[in-house]
């Protein structure tokens, strides 16, 4: 951080002449915003959550107070990011502790005395700076360590890819299959639910299912046509030897994923029906882990082409698993199979290893967003930042209108592009007060658009929507794709304090 | 008139407003916006037109404002007034504390006058 840079304090407070005394003590050494109420508050701050240092915040104001302020603080999560100093001159032991309570750092009672008030902004200043940093230096320590794991596992699954023949597709739909079967059996049946936290480290196991081939020799491992029985039976080995590779790693026995990449390595031969290898395993003695990437094994090697076998369609390599040709299955994981059909192909395509860089950072962050006494600065936001231009660029691409809706405030914002063929501004801020609806649309559809926009709950925050809207002057049926962002209240409630949508015009009705 | 001439006539220290805002010429400055803080007008309206919300905050924003520029007794007066409206509703008591609210703003208003006149 350049410390050179002038850091910027919003002053919140609805009388004129407290904010310029507050001012006044302050604008020699920093950049000074002004609300004079917590709604103008709010707005700068969805503007610039990230610009702005630290807030002078008075409690009692028409409209919505400072107690207000924070509750919405917290709702959006802006008030780890950014301290808030009371400046009330309330002294009501029961708003004050309430206002702590709401995560309030500091109190600077009335009347103002310079030295106190440039002191106190400078150390509450100095200390956030210096817990930004210091997390800043966690997260990336941690990232680096994530990242170091990743490409180490990636680099140990692809030693036996190559020698295979094979390229690198195979480990990744492994992982992208056993990801997608384990959220879907979570889901399914209530017995695995236990298994949500794993996910991941399961998926990231799965591609070391076959790291025992190591020591097949090529000339069985690259034979193109059926191998002897003699020679299968030296295949068959591979399954124990990468457990054995896995059980003489000395250290870190206890690791989730060592002990996941075991059980894959070990069992994902083994069959429902107890006719696997290598120890004949029935039913439910198979680890879950590698039931899952068994039947995600079959799956791909079915889908894929192979020194000794052409590539099935998709539908027929569904068709032979469901027709036990293949093996024999769990019935719950078929279900689960049955259930993500659809889906499969598609999220090959959609997935890169850019996701997994995303997935690490999501983890980082997990972690780090519950450690309360270091929440996530700097690095989250450089990540986001990077994250941000990636989308920009994705939603150039994009036909149709695309914008991002705010709860509270409510606030509208479009790119450039779409407020143009709305005839509109790119920021529709403050919809509680302006009072009409905006001019792109009817009262009708508008008061239509805002019920749905609280029409999702946190299990469902994709939907779409049909609204007219007027697009280039022209009354257009559109179909509005919505996707909800959910956040808690201080009291633990759900609520959703962001949307993001794409409008559309819907095919062959632009002209209506 | 000097800024101390005006603290001593209306019988609050300047001492005590420099000690905390360091400059003269940024307490002149304060004086003069108080003249134009709408607090006070807020207070008459909230008890000519019987609204209960306006005048505690208008009272609670005038004790803060009056402690801010040193005027210790309107802000004593005002804190007791915000006091006695907290549970939102006028007493018997709440007439007469506006009237000492009322007198000490005056003289106060009459001599920030004065001062930049």
């Amino acid at each position: 951080m350049d410390s050179s840079i002038r850091k910027k304090i919003l002053i919140v407070d609805d009388v004129d002449l407290n904010r310029q005394l507050l001012a006044g003590l302050l604008e020699d050494y920093y950049d000074i915003i002004e609300a004079k109420d917590g709604n103008e508050a709010l707005l700068i701050l969805q503007e610039k959550t990230t610009d702005i240092s630290l807030i002078l915040l008075d409690m009692i104001m028409p409209g919505r107070d400072g107690m207000e302020v924070l509750k919405v603080m917290n709702e959006n999560g802006w008030i780890n990011e950014i301290p808030v100093v009371m400046i009330s001159s309330e002294t009501m032991p029961d708003i004050i502790r309430l206002a702590y309570k709401l995560g309030a750092t500091d109190f600077i009672s009335r009347p103002f005395d310079q030295v106190v008030v440039q002191t106190r902004v400078r150390n509450t200043i100095l200390l956030y700076d210096k817990q930004r940093r210091l997390s800043e230096l966690v997260a990336e320590q941690i990232l680096e360590k994530t990242r170091n794991n990743s490409l180490l596992i990636a680099v140990l699954s692809h030693i036996v890819e190559f020698r295979n023949g094979e390229s690198g597709m195979h480990i990744l739909h492994i992982n992208i299959i056993t990801h997608l079967l384990l959220r879907t059996l979570i889901k399914k049946a209530s017995q695995y639910k236990y298994l949500e936290k794993d996910i991941d480290i399961i998926s990231t196991a799965s591609t070391m299912h076959d790291i025992g081939k190591i020591s097949i020799p090529d000339t069985i491992l690259n034979k193109p046509g059926k191998f002897t029985p003699e020679e299968f039976n030296i295949m068959k080995q591979h399954a124990m030897n990468g457990a054995l590779i896995l059980d003489k790693v000395s250290f870190k026995k206890d690791e989730p994923l060592l002990k996941y990449a075991y059980e894959i390595c070990r069992w994902h031969h083994e069959r429902w029906d107890g006719r696997g290898y290598p120890d004949g395993l029935k039913g439910d003695e198979i680890p879950i882990s590698a039931q899952v990437v068994s039947l995600a094994d079959v799956y791909d090697a079915l889908t894929s082409e192979r020194c000794y076998k052409k590539a099935f369609p998709h539908k027929k390599a569904v068709d032979m698993i469901y027709n036990n040709e293949c093996g024999s299955f769990n019935p719950i994981l078929l279900e689960c199979l049955r259930d993500v059909e659809d889906e499969l192909p598609s999220e090959f395509n959609r997935f890169t290893w850019n996701h997994q860089v995303e997935s690490d950072f999501s983890k980082i962050y997990e972690i780090t967003s519950k450690d309360e006494e270091h929440p996530m600065y700097s690095q989250t936001f450089r990540q986001i930042s990077y994250e941000h231009r990636k989308c920009n660029f994705f939603e150039s691409l994009l036909d149709g209108i695309v914008f991002e809706y705010a709860y509270n405030p409510r606030m509208l914002k479009f790119r450039p592009d779409g407020a143009k063929k709305l005839g509109i501004p790119r920021i529709i801020a403050d919809l509680d007060n302006a009072g009409k609806y905006p001019g792109f649309v009817d009262q009708e559809n508008w008061e239509y658009i805002q019920k749905q926009f609280y029409s999702g709950s946190p299990d469902k925050t994709t939907f779409d929507i049909d609204a007219d809207l007027t697009i280039d002057g022209k009354r257009t049926h559109c179909q509005i794709s919505i996707q909800q962002i959910w956040n808690k209240t201080t009291d633990g409630k759900p609520i959703p304090v962001s949307a993001y949508g794409l409008a559309r015009p819907k095919k062959g009705m632009e002209e209506k | 008139m000097t800024l101390q001439n005006f603290y001593d006539s209306i019988g609050e220290s300047l001492d005590d407003v420099l000690n905390r805002l360091h400059k003269e010429e940024r307490i002149t400055k304060y004086l003069g916006l108080f003249l134009q803080d709408p607090s006070f007008n807020d207070l008459e309206k909230g008890f000519a037109e019987n609204d209960i919300e306006k005048a505690f905050r208008a009272a609670h924003t005038l004790k803060g404002v009056a402690s801010n520029l040193g005027f210790q007794k309107l802000s004593e007066a005002s804190s007791a007034l915000t006091e006695d409206l907290r549970p939102r509703a006028f007493t018997d008591n709440s007439k007469p504390l506006f009237s000492t609210v009322l007198n000490l703003y005056g003289n106060i208003v009459d001599n920030i006058r004065t001062l930049l006149a």
